[in-house]
């Protein structure tokens, strides 16, 4: 996987709902190397021809949509109110830069100034409710003329490259996982293969459903970014994974219990081939694997991640080394599972 | 000169409270337009106009310091512990980007207790939990990083619609900006009494640069160019200005009461558009300090509309930087004739 793919993609605009742009570019990198469709929810179902076909049908997986906000009202003051879409803890959104609707507009999230506050208010962070987007519209009737409720707002935040091959970004979770797809679309696969792009996942798992459904697989492996807690603050099991130490592979989450042989063989694949692997030390989060284990009559799954720092703000961290330890592992379950 | 640009320029400079030489020498370097007789000193910008002894001796001010953090300790697995300069905003700091004024600028991300180990999100974290992560091993960190080194947050100046721009360091680079303006708007008149500019160290964290500065230029008048509060939601309609609705004219006990109506009839003789700020103490300006200079100073504030102070997304209007530049050029013109 490029670094600068997944900048390309970090850097478009694309909450849940609102994937058409991420929908877009992956079509015109896919274009040419597979057969393609899209179906009535958005999600693209790309079906890549191997070397040979397996009588073993497997699909890889990745969302395409990253947590943002949708504008809910315009203020008298020319304020925008927004709901989060997916989530978003408000702590992350306050103070930030953000684009608002097709346009990118730009704006902030303001906060009353500090000097301003009660001892109370300092201590307690605003809800989502009290936030509000400010594109520096002077009343209603002029913000009116720019936006509408309903519109999409995006955070704005810098790809960056950072200390010892980190990356900084937003929407790392989870065009990590598009980008290693559009990789191996690109490459010489061992066996056919579906990779299916999908939408909505940070609502609710929603693109996966009909994506399932419809590639109605023996076997997916979903491509994630999961929550790293390796910072000072946590300790033991509480920091869930770490940066550098490899792909998670989780036997458990919120979602899904994870296909056990598959779970062992991912195990062993890693360390024979010299793939950093690691799993969670708490029973924390979940991804599409989640809606496609029981899609139709249960299909065998397993989810791949990267580790990843600060997961659902404006500046996720990931470390490169990871990715590539993530992209690795996935090409060999995928062979693997042809020959199951 | 291009305000805006002079604003994005300034306000886009790092220069934390006890660290302002980068913004600091950038607005020297502008300041070199208006006079040859300037220069830094203890870390204030200096600039003489007019009549040297001349009376009476005027001290127009802005801070160029900003808000920020210092690096307090570097922890076993290189993150950084930090601690404040200046009024910082704990509800807004998780997962904000940083720059790291070490060696080299480093990038990094401001951390706390993740989500899923403090399911209570309306909980502010307390300085003493908030680390810096550069994505560095304490070895690595360490060769780059000392002690005492400062950390901005990691923003840039962008134009909001209207005239309206946003960027963190807005305060006060853009009553600095307005100096600078006023100053392009009397360039070439005579001017008979004598001006000195300065814009000044450490006001975040207490006035500091505006103490030693006043020391040195023993003005009669100070007038200190900041920023107030322009009401935002949930803020109080009487305690905070309009945006748009230009400078904000200082009235208080510990101003000078005929130099804040002064400014305030010379507003309404031309035009200007202009708002009362009353305070009912001290000003949490440089005109505190300015006032009790040696045998005593007449001060006063004008401070220029922003929202959203101390955060990385202040917001300010053109406008009303324009019309405190117009005020300034007004002043120094009627007392200079």
């Amino acid at each position: 996987m490029t670094v600068e793919l997944l900048e390309k993609l970090c850097m478009l605009n694309g909450a849940s709902g609102d994937e058409n742009r991420v929908r877009d570019f992956i079509l015109s990198e896919i274009s040419g190397y597979c057969e393609y469709r899209v179906d009535p929810l958005g999600n693209i179902i790309a079906e890549k021809k191997g070397k040979s076909t397996s009588s073993k049908k497997v699909m890889i997986s990745a969302h395409m949509d990253e947590v943002g906000m949708i504008v809910t009202s315009v203020k008298s003051d020319g304020t925008l109110t927004v709901s989060p879409v997916g989530g978003i803890d408000p702590r992350v959104a306050i103070g930030r830069p953000v684009f608002v609707g097709d346009s990118d507009i730009y704006g902030v999230i303001g906060a009353k100034a500090v000097h301003n506050l009660s001892a109370d208010e300092k201590k307690t962070a605003p809800k989502f409710d009290a936030l509000y987007v400010d594109i520096g519209a002077e009343d209603k009737a002029a913000a009116e003329k720019l936006v509408s409720l309903g519109d999409f707002v995006h955070f704005s935040s810098e790809f960056i490259h950072f200390g010892d091959d980190f990356i900084k970004g937003k929407a790392i979770d989870d065009r990590f996982g598009c980008a290693v797809m559009i990789d191996l679309i690109k490459s010489e696969l061992p066996y056919d293969c579906t990779f299916t792009f999908v939408v909505q996942e940070e609502v609710g798992l929603r693109g996966s459903q009909a994506a399932a459904y419809r590639v109605a697989p023996d076997f997916a492996i979903v491509l994630e970014a999961t929550t790293a807690a390796d910072i000072p603050l946590a300790s033991g099991e509480k920091r869930c994974c770490e940066l550098g130490r490899g792909a998670v592979v989780s036997y458990m989450d919120r979602s899904t219990i994870y296909d056990k042989e598959l779970y062992g063989i991912s195990r062993d694949i890693a360390l024979k081939n010299g793939i950093k692997w690691q799993t969670k030390t708490m029973v924390a989060g979940g991804n599409d694997s989640g809606a496609i284990h029981i899609s139709r009559g249960g299909i065998r799954t397993i989810a791949i991640s990267a580790p990843c720092r600060y997961l659902h703000s404006p500046s996720c961290v990931v470390k490169l080394s990871d990715l590539e330890d993530c992209e690795k592992l996935a090409e060999l379950m995928l062979e693997k599972m042809c020959t199951m | 000169m291009d305000l805006e640009k002079s604003i994005m320029s300034l306000a886009d400079a790092r220069g934390v409270s006890g660290n302002e030489t980068t913004a600091a020498e950038l607005a020297l370097s502008m300041l070199k337009y208006y006079t040859d007789d300037c220069f830094i000193k203890n870390g204030n910008v200096i600039g003489h106009f007019g009549c040297k002894g001349a009376k009476p001796h005027i001290l127009i001010d802005a801070h160029i310091d900003q808000i920020g953090f210092t690096v307090t300790h570097i922890t076993d697995d290189g993150f950084l512990k930090i601690s404040g300069c200046g009024g910082i905003d704990r509800r807004l700091l998780l997962a904000q980007p940083v720059t790291v004024l070490a060696k080299k600028p480093l990038d990094g991300v401001i951390c706390a207790i993740p989500p899923h180990l403090e399911t209570d999100e309306s909980k502010v974290p307390e300085m003493e939990d908030i680390c810096v992560d550069v994505g560095l091993t304490k070895v690595s960190a360490e060769e780059f990083i000392s002690l005492g080194d400062k950390i901005v947050f990691a923003s840039h100046c962008a134009k909001l619609q209207g005239d309206r721009i946003t960027g963190a360091a807005l305060d006060d680079r853009c009553g600095v900006a307005s100096i600078l303006r006023a100053l392009e708007l009397i360039k070439n008149k005579p001017l008979h009494s004598e001006i000195t500019v300065m814009f000044s160290t450490q006001e975040e964290v207490g006035e500091r640069g505006a103490k030693i500065g006043a020391f040195d230029i023993e003005p009669d008048i100070a007038i200190a160019v900041d920023v107030s509060f322009a009401l935002t939601s949930g803020d109080s309609e009487v305690k905070c200005g309009a945006m748009g609705r230009g400078c904000m004219i200082g009235f208080s006990p510990v101003l000078d009461r005929e130099l804040s109506q002064t400014f305030k009839a010379m507003a309404e003789n031309r035009g200007l558009p202009y708002q009362i700020e009353v305070m009912s103490g001290t000003t949490g300006t440089n005109a505190d300090r300015f006032s009790v200079n040696k045998h005593g100073v007449k001060a006063v504030t004008l401070s220029i509309p922003l929202k959203y102070m101390h955060t990385p997304v202040e917001v300010i209007s053109l406008s009303d930087v324009e019309n405190t530049a117009q005020l300034i050029a007004a002043y120094i013109t009627e007392v200079s004739a």
